[in-house]
């Protein structure tokens, strides 16, 4: 299991693509969504992620032939799935502890 | 007038970075500012958020090309055996400043019946602060150029990272 962990912006990022590859405007909308309005990135918080999530090679861009320059869009690759399931197992194994605890402080 | 000003912060970032992403950031933002509720304090908040945003993102461009980070995502748990906790450091300055005080109270001890310890206090504190500052500096100069300083020991634990993630692999 992954031992580092991710800061919520590009764990959100990540999230986002999970489900279908998408432009970075539809990213920033699936963000405050899925966050109910509480992470609202804006568009150097986004597009410092996206650039080192590419250079890392957890995601890579939709190579289209008439996507115009300023609307290109994003998807997830195998790395980035993997890597992304375990920071989620990471977060399932905290969040487990943190409810035993809770519940063994409440008894 | 607001894209105008856009368009200048963005020239804080690196040209290359500002190549391949300049005209989506813009379009995005002007695709985020077409649907800014109307109100004054939404405005606000949003111009903030961006050009904050816009500010740090440079930073951090101008850091990941400067230093060539192995640390891909900001936060990073580092292995128990290389971690150096705070608490350390704010014991170090406090056993810095008695060691400080010490010294002044014995000179002043020793034949110094000028009065006072603290007048000199500041004075030597400031005084070891900087020698230690500048030490520090030397000594972290001769690493790097050495390429041993924790910036390259940073890139060998990337192998640990890649390492991690081959065992997460089913």
């Amino acid at each position: 299991m992954a031992t580092f962990a991710l800061s919520e912006p590009v764990f959100l990022v990540l999230l986002s693509l999970a489900e279908q590859p998408r432009h970075g405007y539809s990213i920033l909308k699936d963000v405050e969504s899925m966050s109910s309005g509480r992470v609202l990135l804006s568009t150097g918080t986004l597009y410092g992620a996206l650039e080192r999530l590419l250079d890392h090679g957890w995601i890579e861009r939709v190579e289209e032939d008439n996507t115009p320059r300023d609307r290109r869009t994003y998807r997830l690759t195998s790395r980035g799935r993997r890597n992304l399931q375990m920071e989620i197992d990471r977060m399932r194994q905290l969040t487990k502890v943190a409810a035993l605890r809770m519940a063994r402080k409440e008894t | 007038m607001v894209l105008t000003v856009y368009g200048w912060l963005l020239y804080l970032y690196p040209e290359s970075y500002r190549h391949e992403f300049g005209e989506e950031m813009t379009s995005v933002f002007c695709q985020a500012r077409s649907e800014l509720p109307p109100e004054r304090a939404a405005k606000i908040r949003f111009y903030r958020r961006e050009f904050c945003g816009l500010l740090s993102g440079a930073l951090g461009a101008h850091l990941d090309r400067l230093l060539d980070p192995a640390i891909p995502f900001r936060r990073f748990s580092m292995q128990p055996q290389f971690r150096f906790p705070r608490s350390t450091l704010f014991l170090m300055l406090v056993i810095l400043a008695a060691v400080v005080l010490t010294i002044a109270k014995a000179s002043s001890i020793a034949g110094d019946t000028s009065g006072s310890v603290w007048p000199t206090f500041g004075f030597l504190l400031v005084f070891m602060l900087l020698t230690v500052c500048t030490a520090a500096a030397i000594v972290w100069g001769i690493l790097h150029s050495l390429r041993r300083s924790g910036v390259h020991r940073l890139e060998k634990m990337e192998s640990w990272m890649d390492s991690a993630e081959s065992k997460g692999k089913p």
